[in-house]
């Protein structure tokens, strides 16, 4: 009996504490989207409001659509386009950047894993095109950019997304191709296939899962960029996080509510694309050392 | 692994001639492959490291004319940074930063783990939840904080209503503890990462040496301890040295919340040079500053990246042999 109730006050402990970590993981999600339907005297009331009396679409229609005008809620007149501009623009930039980087690292990927292109010291090397914050070669770099013509391009954004993604891709899809028996290419090759033509079309139609979770997975990492968008971005290619950093422009009566319509339209697309590979997320940062 | 494939090559191809090109076609194969990566880094960042040489060693901002035309002061500007105490708070600051990101992503990553990582009702439901807050973007969570730290904020109320009495704390405005709320909105942020990280590694660990223990009478404490424990150490490396080596890089969520502020409460180590180069236009120093930091991140990189590759390395010596034995249990 004592042994039972042990086990039983065990698993109680273990939901309390599962709970209270949910909570404090549900509740800033939870402000962020009642906040983002609250008429604008709630935003800052003392106390708080907790729930928006009546909810009001006003903030979504507002940074959306621009129904609304911002300029007489203060000094927010100064070049605010709707965001579909910022939001064209991070799709573009996400998903152009990152399938290139998925295709051109599954393709280094396959000749490290079967042809050893490059040595594992190199492999951890690779590492450093995303572990070195960007900011420290920012300012020489805007500088060259602005020169050779890519400062607030999508290509110049584009190709730092790419390289910056490209470690990742390569680790990922080499722990996928990793998997593939060698009989199957073998095959391929022996009837003729060129190297290429094995890589594109026995290869990755096999590893297909894993490239659309390393797709996905590095996604959210180039969807949430922010310094290099800051930084070599004018006016062209502003995307969503830069976007949602201009509403912090006025000095007095920040918008809170505005904040929140869009950094919920922001977030949940990551969210669902994040919840859809969550069994594959380990796998993106494991570099191998995660053995099942 | 190149003799695997070399001798995968079927027997009745002829030896000699064949191999020899075989071997060139290879070698080609590889350099296809590699060329456009060598040629874009190389095009990339020949100029900006040039350009970073260039300014760190003659004094330039945007106010003088023509940049080419600056004045070489030789190491005055290396020397101006590693006397000026403001950017020997600001490394302070990141590593401070860092590291208590760190430690608390993987202490609650790891509890969370451990909790989670046997099945049981609602486990998939909390391991959903619990991932979120790595997928929401960085400048949101620097402004959902700003909503939820607010004086008149959420959090505030909450303490109140716990505490009894009114709480007013000044989370983002009092520059004692601007940099606590920033480092704590960080490990709310990454803790999904260390417990992502840590959940796979408990959930790939052998179960013979844990039932081993369990027979002979080990309390689950001393499995933790003395079995699960020693066994995890190449997870737990990566989990803090991956943690640690992108929250010096942290720049996001300080720069949308407080810019460095109060004063200087939050100013790391981007957040300064951010400053110097786009606030103050001293690109010259701006430069400097950024050469410093990066000699002293690739530095620290390669150490972490030295370490894990020790510990795979290690890892996969100790996997490699019941390969050849079989692993078919």
């Amino acid at each position: 009996m004592t042994r039972t109730q042990k086990r039983y006050a065990a698993a109680t402990a273990r939901y309390a504490i599962l709970t209270v970590w949910a909570s404090l993981v549900a509740f800033p999600l939870y402000w962020m989207i009642t906040t983002s339907f609250k008429p604008s005297d709630q935003w800052f009331s003392w106390p708080p409001v907790w729930f928006p009396t009546p909810p009001t679409l006003e903030n979504y229609g507002d940074v959306w659509l621009g129904t609304s005008d911002i300029a007489s809620g203060g000094q927010m007149a100064l070049e605010m386009q709707t965001p579909f501009l910022a939001l064209r623009n991070s799709m573009m930039l996400a998903f152009g950047s990152t399938a290139l980087a998925v295709l051109y690292g599954s393709i280094i990927a396959y000749a490290v894993s079967r042809y050893r292109l490059l040595s594992e010291v190199r492999m951890f090397q690779l590492l450093m095109l995303r572990m070195v914050p960007p900011i420290v070669i920012a300012a020489p770099l805007s500088l060259y950019y602005s020169y050779i013509g890519l400062l607030d391009s999508m290509i110049g954004l584009g190709v730092l997304y790419f390289l910056s993604s490209l470690p990742y891709a390569v680790w990922m899809t080499k722990s996928f191709i990793d998997e593939v028996p060698r009989e199957v290419e073998q095959a391929a090759e022996i009837l003729g296939a060129s190297r290429l033509r094995v890589v594109f079309e026995v290869v990755l139609p096999l590893i297909r899962s894993g490239l659309v979770a390393t797709f996905m997975f590095i996604l959210i990492l180039n969807w949430s960029e922010y310094l290099l968008a800051l930084i070599l971005s004018k006016t062209h290619v502003v995307t969503l996080p830069v976007q949602l950093s201009k509403y912090e422009g006025s000095t007095e009566g920040r918008l809170f509510g505005r904040q929140a319509a869009l950094s919920v339209g922001i977030t949940v697309p990551l969210m669902i694309v994040g919840l859809l590979i969550r069994k594959h997320l380990a796998r993106g940062f494991s570099f191998g050392m995660v053995r099942r | 692994m190149t003799e695997a494939v070399a001798s995968a090559v079927p027997a009745d191809a002829a030896p000699g001639r064949r191999d020899v090109s075989r071997s060139h076609a290879v070698r080609r194969f590889k350099w296809m492959i590699l060329a456009p990566l060598v040629l874009m880094l190389f095009s990339l960042l020949t100029p900006v490291l040039l350009l970073q040489l260039y300014f760190s060693f003659h004094q330039w901002t945007v106010y003088l004319s023509s940049w080419w035309n600056a004045d070489f002061v030789g190491f005055g500007i290396f020397s101006e940074v590693f006397t000026d105490p403001r950017f020997g708070w600001a490394v302070l600051r990141s590593l401070a930063f860092a590291g208590g990101s760190t430690i608390g992503c993987f202490v609650f990553g790891f509890l969370l783990a451990y909790l989670i990582y046997r099945p049981f009702r609602g486990q998939a439901l909390y391991y959903a939840l619990f991932i979120l807050p790595m997928l929401t973007v960085p400048i949101v969570i620097a402004y959902s904080g700003q909503m939820l730290l607010d004086r008149n904020g959420p959090i505030n109320d909450i303490l109140t209503l716990l505490s009894g009495h009114e709480v007013r704390v000044l989370w983002l405005s009092d520059p004692n503890i601007a940099l606590l709320t920033v480092t704590l909105l960080d490990i709310w942020n990454w803790t999904p990462f260390s417990f992502i990280i840590m959940l796979a590694g408990l959930s790939s660990l052998p179960k013979e040496p844990v039932e081993a223990a369990q027979i002979l009478g080990a309390s689950s404490w001393r499995i933790f301890l003395e079995v699960q424990l020693p066994l995890l150490r190449p997870v737990i490396l990566l989990a803090l040295v991956l943690r640690f080596l992108d929250a010096m890089g942290a720049f996001p969520i300080i720069w949308a919340l407080l810019q460095g502020g109060p004063g200087t409460a939050t100013e790391t180590l981007g957040v300064y040079i951010y400053i110097t180069t786009w606030q103050d236009f001293n690109v010259s120093l701006g430069a400097a500053q950024s050469y410093i930091t990066m000699v002293m991140m690739v530095v620290i990189v390669l150490a972490g990246i030295r370490l894990l590759r020790k510990e795979k390395r290690s890892l996969d010596s100790m996997y490699a042999k019941p390969h050849a034995t079989g692993e078919a249990a």
